[in-house]
């Protein structure tokens, strides 16, 4: 009977004693409520990413945790290896050491929800970096690139190019992971900018790369054998650039800009490749995302919200699309430009 | 002759620490060793407010672990848990909302429990009548699902489920109560019936079971039916808790879930396992995560610690082994 008995005995005990206050002792640093005066202590801020899986995010951390450092405020920080239910954790575990504010990647528009408004009842400050809530009561701050419209940009500026050359295009598009609301909101740009250019693009693939360089380098290649005169390709992130390339050496399709067989070629985010690709002459356009605009954005919302001033639900980074004709003057401003690689 | 008491206090050491080593609650105290030696310099590890949040975030894995421990025993993986997860979230979530006409909530959970185990059921009959290995069919209907789950709803998550059904996930009591019930039945089912004795047969020599009788076509059939059943009931959770039907909920939890149920000791090879080793097994990886996050290391440190731990805990738990005649 003992042997039977031992597991839920043993189970019920050990989470028994936790629903019943856990160990007993007081939160050393739940502390929740607003220091006194800002100043009167040095300021520890949460930094919860989804992921850091493209430079663009690490961009994005690196950036972040520049900005706090520059303001001599300290950075804890955590990676929810895009599990939502895990950040949620990761957020919990930020109030429980009493954080004075929290800067928030999350996962999506919609289970970010109970994570800002866990924040609220802490009384704790967030902003979500990059990626914005959906209308909810629970307040924030996000700061995001308008990833529609700045595809829709870019593409537009690809379109203008391909008008150019007096032919019609077959083009593919690479989606993202149709689960990040970023990924949908640049299938959305670039949808926009190819409605109403039918005489000059076809769009004959669409490509789902789930975010994963190996699949979008599987779907390019699959897309250029059945297609083999595609000529133009819009990439939702530039991170999937080397699984394009590839593609596109192997069908001895990658050629510079004025080469004859050219791919107009755009892509998203402004990391190093792109701009590496946009220097040797073979990139058209990428819209490039101000990281450092969104960085800077982020913590003065928080220490504004934290002195109780005035903040909007929303603040837009418009980006920037650089392509051949103002590289020199916009390298300065993209965030991969200055990543050595 | 004076070397004599410092041999027995040895000899008595040694026995204790071979005992403990040898022990089923080996990863259970490993992790009461881990929480001690990191509770010190680690802040809020200990506060009661850390541990129900640690819990909330247990609980529905250990549902799912439980799933994937009855399907391990018989020599089998799932490894469509996470994909059944998201589906029977996106399901339910439709039923729910205005989407799908606004479902009561029991019902909207019924629904989700029912398709969870027909899920599992699909696998099991694939696996059990067209004799194909567990590995290569769960493979294909994790890949099979996540694609309709996203498909069903064009990427775009749904909120705004009812207070009722929310309150599974959130209410800490009630997940535990639920998971507590499941974790409990599912032990005595396996320690007290013939149900579960078969079970194990099954795992340990499949051909040696259906000689002696055993329905071994119908128990694997089982085990799969009640692994997705698990993966439905964590997805009320996991749903809940995030106040959304996603159709990428849980996708990246399946390691997790193998892990801790390897970790606490349940067989690859089938034949061998407990639920109080899946419990033992989420425990310490949800501790040792929870604790690592408090420490703020940076997600590499996180990773490579993570791992090394796991591949420790592994590799202890198989050495033990092999001076364990009849664990189970």
């Amino acid at each position: 009977m003992k042997r039977i008995t031992s597991f839920p005995l043993t189970f019920v005990a050990l989470f028994g004693a936790l629903l019943c206050g856990g160990c007993g002792k007081s939160d050393p640093d739940g502390n929740t409520s607003p220091p006194s005066a800002p100043g009167a202590k040095k300021l520890n801020i949460g930094v919860a990413f989804e992921t850091l899986q493209t430079e663009y995010w690490v961009a994005g951390f690196e950036a972040i945790k520049a900005e706090l450092k520059k303001r001599d405020i300290t950075m804890l920080e955590a990676v929810a290896d895009q599990d939502a239910s895990r950040q949620l954790q990761q957020v919990k575990t930020f109030i429980t050491r009493g954080v004075d504010g929290i800067i928030l990647v999350p996962k999506d528009a919609k289970t970010c929800i109970p994570m800002i408004r866990a924040a609220n009842e802490a009384r704790i400050p967030i902003v979500l970096f990059n990626r914005p809530a959906d209308k909810t009561d629970a307040v924030s701050t996000a700061v995001v690139a308008d990833n529609r419209t700045l595809t829709r940009d870019t593409v537009a500026y690809m379109i203008e190019q391909a008008k150019k050359t007096g032919t019609k295009h077959k083009a593919m598009v690479v989606l993202g992971d149709l689960g990040d609301i970023n990924a949908i909101g640049r299938r959305d740009g670039f949808e926009d900018a190819v409605k109403g250019n039918e005489s000059v693009i076809q769009v004959v693939s669409r490509v789902p790369s789930e975010w994963n360089q190996e699949k979008a380098q599987a779907g390019v290649a699959n897309a250029l054998q059945a297609n083999p005169d595609i000529s133009f390709i819009f990439t939702s992130s530039d991170f999937l650039f080397p699984s394009i390339t590839s593609a596109l050496k192997a069908a001895g399709r990658y050629k510079k800009i004025g080469e004859p067989g050219h791919v107009i070629l755009g892509g998203f985010d402004g990391d190093a490749t792109a701009y590496q690709m946009l220097k040797d002459g073979y990139l058209d356009a990428t819209g490039v995302q101000d990281v450092y605009f969104e960085a800077q954005q982020s913590v003065q919302a928080l220490l504004d919200r934290r002195e109780g001033k005035t903040v909007g639900e929303l603040i837009l980074d418009p980006g920037f699309v650089i392509h051949q004709g103002n590289l020199n003057e916009m390298a300065p401003r993209m965030w991969g430009a200055n990543i050595k690689k | 002759m004076a070397a004599t008491p410092v041999t027995n206090l040895e000899s008595r050491t040694t026995t204790r620490l071979r005992s403990l080593c040898l022990s089923e609650y080996l990863v259970l105290a490993l992790t009461v060793l881990m929480f001690a030696a990191l509770a010190p310099f680690t802040p809020g590890l200990g506060t009661s407010a850390n541990l129900l949040n640690a819990l909330g975030y247990l609980l529905p894995l250990f549902i799912v672990a439980v799933g994937m421990t009855l399907v391990m025993i018989t020599g089998g993986i799932d490894l469509s848990v996470t994909s059944i997860i998201a589906l029977t979230s996106v399901v339910g979530a439709k039923l729910m909302t205005s989407d799908g006409g606004g479902t009561p909530a029991i019902i909207g959970v019924l629904v989700m429990l029912a398709l969870g185990a027909g899920l599992g059921a699909l696998n099991g009959t694939v696996i059990t009548m067209l004799r194909l290995p567990a590995f290569i069919v769960t493979l294909a209907s994790m890949m099979f699902l996540s694609g309709f789950a996203v498909w069903l709803t064009q990427s775009k998550n749904i909120y705004g489920l009812p207070g009722s059904f929310l309150a599974l996930g959130q209410r800490l009591p009630i997940a535990f109560a639920l998971t507590a019930a499941l974790g409990v039945a599912a032990h005595l089912m396996l320690r007290r019936t013939v149900f579960g004795r078969w079970l194990y047969a099954v795992g340990q020599n499949a051909t040696a079971a259906h000689i002696s009788g055993v329905p071994v076509r119908a128990m694997t059939f089982a085990a799969y039916v009640a692994s997705g059943l698990c993966a439905a009931l964590a997805s009320v959770m996991l749903t809940g808790r995030l106040e959304t039907g996603s159709p990428v909920l849980g996708r990246e939890i399946l390691l997790d879930i193998i892990g801790a149920t390897v970790v606490g000791g349940t067989s690859l090879f089938g034949g061998m396992g407990k639920i109080a080793w899946t419990f033992f097994g989420v425990l310490f990886l949800t501790v040792l995560d929870n604790a690592l996050n408090l420490l703020s290391l940076s997600q590499f440190s996180i990773t490579i610690t993570k791992g090394a731990v796991i591949l420790f805990a592994a590799v202890l738990d198989a050495v033990r082994n092999r001076f364990v005649v009849g664990r189970s």
